[in-house]
């Protein structure tokens, strides 16, 4: 995969990596800007030789030459700044993409420990909002950004040039212009974030209310509701109203001190023109070409705050791309050649953070044979399995298969061999039949069909409107878990691994539904090594050994019967394991 | 269409006085806008032309003191109409709010809860804008313009038509833009929530993308969808720099008409220098009314849209009827009959096919049957989520459909499979159903229920946060939390749908033993796949087709060997 360059920046400027290659376009574009800020500009120098060559010295002719060059300079800036709102876009979306699908690639080859720190809302958000709100700053802010800091100082340094005592007038407005604008960014961008807090409190109560609305209408307590979020919308209402009373007093400042500008020009010039020095049309045109100057500070203002929150997101991103991956393949590293399936585990101890959680376990099993792990929640059970999968690495001691440690083998080349059906499977959108075929895209309709037939999916799919062809919603909603499990197992048959990690559904299953999936079980681990953590008995019963795991450590092993007849931890398990299926308790 | 600006007028005449400031503030800054450049006309022709700087000072000080009453009046006006709009917003949100408080479970079912949060606040952001800010910005813009027409043809008739020739492109150039840009952005809009979608898939399901080795087809598919992000805020793009451009370049074309026709007329003294200057000034202050009608019109038609289907919602979704006589219900627990009771959802093909159940007062009926079976359904009748398509539903003798919503549900107490907790404390999450609980019902119910079990754990006992930004529960927790709630009500009726599904076998087993005697004295409705969760039951009834197809105790029923036994299996009798 593609690996950003670990350099340690955090703000905007790390963006610029994206632009290797497209310097041209860059420098091409900011030729562009200042061509449309001379346009902007030369339009009304054009207009003072108009007046003082044309208009005073009664020469029609040189008045027509003069408008034909100015209509001719507009139209000139006019594509030019087409030019720049399309070629920034591209430079800007180029960026986002780029971002985007480097942050998506690194974030898949992170290892599970980073997803289970994280919350799956805040990962989404990094690749979603925040680089929506890059999109947006690079897209919308970047040709208003461009344009403007281009046009001030063309717009500055054109009343320079057509008089530099009227060019002084911008020197003595701008520094409290620079400052109220200075001032109005901070202020807005503190009350745009009180509006934001405001209103996703809105949204929140909101949107709990809608998908509580059976427990809120059940338990009478839509007065309660009305009055908390008639809080709530007061509150954002008011916060609303100030925010807006601030904001409506940027737009009449910048003005007043355009017309405080414009009367200093009536003044200075007025004292110019009386003496000689400086022409009518000069004093016009001055007028004009400070209204240019302050018209970017308006529009830059809109951009701050859009610059700010792409900062923000930034840093954010950052922080995902700077996540190192703690599994990997070690350079060098060989291919995980055909799997027979020996596995073994060598005293392996394992610690989220500084909490050991499994304590040396030793356990072997023979190639096509069944390892079987019971105890209660939280003993360490899926950890193991988890480590097996190598999701995680051994803090100490060693995975091996066929005698090779796990580390030293290249990690895509063993998990191609490995099957995983999880206690309660994710099925992605799309058919059923696309779920099962997702560990080989390349399987035919005719392979599908056959799985889904030996598994006994093909009767669940029955009950569901177009069978294999029905489309799974959202994470598998409308399915019962014991159906998710049957898909996930006929996922798992289709991939034909060598090695199958197996996490048994609990809740919820009817009896056709577990009768389907016994017989689904038969069929799968039929000459593979599987290692399962149960939770029915009639699971425990196919194992050639039990691990009972407790606190991180084994604390019985040995076949069922072996294990029945002691009176140890698995009796008591055993009594559990039952009742899950549903024994008939004892009255 | 009609009926919509009606509505959405008569809550702009709520705001009546800031309605009316507004349109006055507008007119002044009309008249000042106007009044500033034709004092700057005549500070050119009669001062600094002739050269009697004495006679500029007068004219100085009025354009200064105009200019400061101006900014008093625009910063009026906008504070004005911003306030409009966002107390409009929020009358709106209340509206619908309250509206979908009483809105029936259909309706629910038909919108996700995205569609239903996003028109109570994204969708009133047209309506905000158009109804503050637009309306006062488009009357001032329409006086700004016959204001300006007034002014240029005073001073010169001619002139003003070739100059004015051009202006209304500019409306016409937003307008178009608008027009176009929005579908565009919609798509924009779709296309990232697609980013979203496969974005979240692959971090919710990356444990099985990495079992198996499959990074790479994620990252092509996410790519993929990335790329058309990418392809279409393009075409956006594109759309803006074949539009906007204009905005800032069509009013050189007026400049152009005054430079050259009016220049001729200063040549041919008919127009001042001071009056050339008025029509350029004149001509750039109404380059923006132009190009804010063309908004204006275009958020008018949104922010009509957008009212149009509230208004569908708060006026056109039927809710629940209330009894025309009511009857009263009366005190502890009473007995439940369902009468030949058909249901289907939506047009969708029946669930129920003539169900009749009897369930005795302060009885507990266990309802069993396959996925899909209608237990679920049956549950949602009790409380009135639903009514029934055909026969009817009796709570202690009285149709329910007889009994004021509320005292109905004031009776039937509700726990769900899937547990809804809100985010407040856990103490105000066990007393939503009776807030005025005392503190030692608050704990018998959370003993009975298991919550007192693990309440320990957690960091503030029962004073802690639930939710997003407090602590999340586990499932099991979360639902011993709701089946607390629920014991805590003083309703005579509980409805469960397998409330101890997600609690591991060896404290459900604990659980049992507390929860019966807390359930006695009430009449209990227990949809269940476990039979563990049946032992609560005095009797155990088998659905299929959408009927009950056996009844009877779970021992009776296991030996009869008919469909409760193969819905349990034969290692019922194994251990």
């Amino acid at each position: 995969m593609r690996r950003l360059p670990r350099r340690r920046r955090t703000g905007l400027s790390r963006l610029s990596i994206y632009l290797r290659g497209r310097w041209w376009a860059v420098a091409a574009l900011v030729a562009v800007a200042t061509g449309q800020a001379a346009a902007q500009t030369g339009g009304w120098l054009l207009v003072r030789a108009a007046i003082d060559n044309g208009i005073i010295k009664n020469d029609q002719h040189y008045l027509a030459v003069i408008v034909i060059i100015y209509l001719a300079v507009g139209g000139a800036g006019w594509v030019l700044s087409g030019i720049l709102i399309r070629g920034l876009a591209g430079i800007g979306q180029g960026i986002v993409l780029g971002l985007r699908r480097d942050l998506f690639d690194h974030l898949t080859s992170l290892s599970l420990r980073y997803f289970s720190e994280q919350r799956a809302g805040w990962i989404i958000a990094r690749l979603t909002s925040d680089v929506d709100a890059l999109s947006d700053a690079l897209s919308q802010g970047l040709p208003t950004l461009a344009a403007n800091v281009v046009l001030l100082p063309t717009a500055v340094a054109a009343v320079f040039l057509v008089d530099w005592r009227l060019g002084l007038i911008a020197f003595i407005i701008l520094p409290p212009a620079l400052v109220l604008t200075r001032w109005f960014q901070r202020q807005s961008s503190v009350a745009q974030l009180e509006v934001r807090n405001h209103i996703s409190a809105v949204t929140a109560q909101l949107a709990e209310s809608v998908s509580g609305m059976a427990i809120v209408q059940a338990f009478g307590r839509e007065r309660a509701f009305q009055a908390e979020f008639g809080e709530l919308n007061i509150a954002n209402r008011s916060a609303n109203v100030r925010t807006q009373t601030l904001l409506s007093v940027f737009f009449p400042s910048i003005e007043l001190l355009g017309m405080a500008s414009t009367a200093a020009v009536l003044v200075l010039g007025a004292h110019l023109y009386s003496d000689g020095s400086i022409t009518i049309g000069t004093l016009i045109t001055a007028v004009y070409l400070l209204q240019l100057v302050f018209q970017p500070l308006q529009e830059l203002s809109d951009v701050y705050g859009q610059m700010q929150s792409a900062a923000a997101a930034m840093i954010k991103v950052t922080s995902v791309l700077d996540a190192e991956p703690d599994i990997g393949d070690r350079p060098g590293a060989p291919p995980m050649p055909a799997i027979d399936g020996r596995l073994e585990l060598d005293g392996v101890r394992f610690s989220y953070g500084s909490n050991e959680v499994l304590h040396g376990i030793d356990a072997t099993v023979t190639a096509g044979g069944c390892l079987a792990l019971v105890g209660q929640s939280g003993g360490g059970k899926s950890t193991l399995a988890k480590l097996i999968a190598r999701f995680y690495d051994p803090s100490d001691g060693a995975v091996r298969v066929d005698g090779a440690d796990l580390r030293d083998v290249l990690l895509g080349s063993y998990r191609r061999q490995l099957g995983v059906v999880l206690q309660d499977p994710f099925l992605f959108s799309g058919t059923i039949a696309d779920n099962i075929r997702f560990a080989r895209p390349d399987a035919s309709d005719q392979q599908v069909r056959e799985t889904a037939a030996a598994i006994g999916v093909d009767r669940v799919a029955a009950r569901l409107h177009g069978g294999l062809d029905h489309v799974v919603r959202e994470g598998g909603a409308g399915l019962s878990a014991g159906e998710r499990q049957l898909i996930s197992i006929a996922r798992a048959l289709l991939a034909d691994p060598r090695i199958l990690i197996l996490d048994e559904a609990t809740s919820n299953i009817d009896r056709p539904t577990e009768v389907l999936i016994e017989r689904a079980l038969d069929r799968l681990l039929h000459g593979r090594t599987s290692v399962i953590i149960a939770h029915r008995l009639a699971t425990v019963r196919r194992a050639d050994e039990i691990l009972v795991v407790e606190r991180g450590v084994v604390v019985q092993r040995g076949s069922e019967r072996q294990l029945l007849s002691v009176d140890g931890p698995f009796r008591r398990l055993a009594h559990d394991l039952a009742g899950a299926t549903g024994a008939v308790p004892s009255p | 269409m009609l009926p919509t600006l009606r509505r959405l007028l008569s809550l702009w005449r709520e705001q009546g006085r800031w309605v009316a400031l507004g349109l006055v503030c507008a007119l002044a800054y009309t008249t000042l806008s106007l009044a500033i450049p034709a004092l700057i006309q005549r500070a050119i022709d009669r001062a600094i032309v002739p050269g009697h700087s004495s006679r500029l000072w007068p004219y100085v000080v009025a354009i200064l003191a105009l200019s400061l009453i101006r900014f008093g009046v625009n910063f009026t006006r906008r504070s004005a109409t911003a306030r409009i709009g966002v107390h409009i917003e929020a009358r709106m949100r209340e509206l619908l709010y309250d509206a979908y408080l009483s809105f029936p479970r259909a309706f629910f079912d038909r919108h996700s809860t995205g569609q239903v949060v996003s028109r109570a606040t994204n969708d009133l952001y047209p309506i905000r804008y158009f109804i503050g800010w637009g309306m006062v910005q488009g009357a001032q813009s329409a006086m700004m313009i016959v204001g300006a027409g007034i002014v240029l043809t005073l001073v010169n008739p001619r002139l003003a038509l070739y100059t004015g020739l051009s202006m209304p492109l500019i409306g016409l150039v937003a307008w178009l833009f608008a027009h176009r840009v929005m579908p565009i952005s919609r798509l924009v809009q779709t296309r990232k929530g697609d980013v979203t979608e496969a974005a979240d898939e692959a971090v919710v399901g990356i444990e099985m993308v990495q079992a198996f080795g499959r990074e790479d087809d994620v990252r092509e598919r996410f790519g993929d969808k990335a790329g058309e992000v990418r392809a279409v805020v393009l075409r956006q793009a594109g759309i803006e720099a074949r539009h906007l451009p204009g905005l800032y370049f069509l009013p050189g074309l007026s400049i152009a008409a005054v430079v050259f026709f009016g220049g001729r007329d200063v040549i041919a003294g008919q127009l001042s220098i001071g009056q050339f200057v008025l029509f350029n000034t004149i001509l750039l202050q109404l380059a923006w009314p132009l190009e804010s009608l063309g908004w204006i019109t275009n958020l008018a038609q949104r922010a009509l849209a957008s009212a149009g289907r509230s208004f569908a919602w708060i006026d056109g979704v039927d809710r629940l009827p209330e009894p025309a006589t009511p009857q009263s219900l009366a005190a502890g627990p009473q007995p439940i009959a369902f009468q030949g009771v058909h249901f289907a959802y939506g047009d969708e093909d029946e669930v129920l096919r003539g169900l009749d159940l009897d369930v005795r007062a302060g009885e507990i009926v266990a309802v069993c049957g396959a996925t899909g079976s209608g237990k679920t359904t049956v549950l949602n009748l009790l409380p009135r989520f639903y009514d029934p398509t055909a026969g009817r539903l009796l709570l202690g003798g009285i149709d329910a459909r007889d009994l004021p919503v509320a005292d109905l549900r004031a009776a039937v107490s509700v726990v769900t499979q899937k547990p809804v907790l809100f985010s407040v404390p856990l103490r105000d999450n066990l007393t939503i159903g009776r807030p005025g609980a005392t503190w030692d019902e608050v704990l018998a119910a959370s003993r009975a229920a298991g919550v007192d079990a693990f309440v320990d754990d957690l960091p503030d006992g029962y004073d802690t946060l639930i939710g997003e930004r407090g602590v999340n529960l586990s499932g099991g927790q979360r639902q011993r939390v709701a089946l607390a709630r629920a014991l805590l009500r003083e309703g005579g009726v509980i409805v469960m749908d397998d409330p101890l599904s997600a609690v591991d076998t060896t404290t459900e087993r604990s659980l049992l033993a507390t929860v019966r005697p807390a359930l006695a004295g009430r009449t209990v409705v227990i949809a269940t796949q476990r039979l563990s969760t049946v032992a609560l039951a005095d009797r155990a009834v088998v659905l299929r087709d959408g009927r009950v197809v056996e009844s009877g105790s779970p021992a009776t029923l296991i030996a009869a060997g008919g469909e409760f036994a193969a819905l349990f299996g034969d290692e019922t009798v194994a251990a």
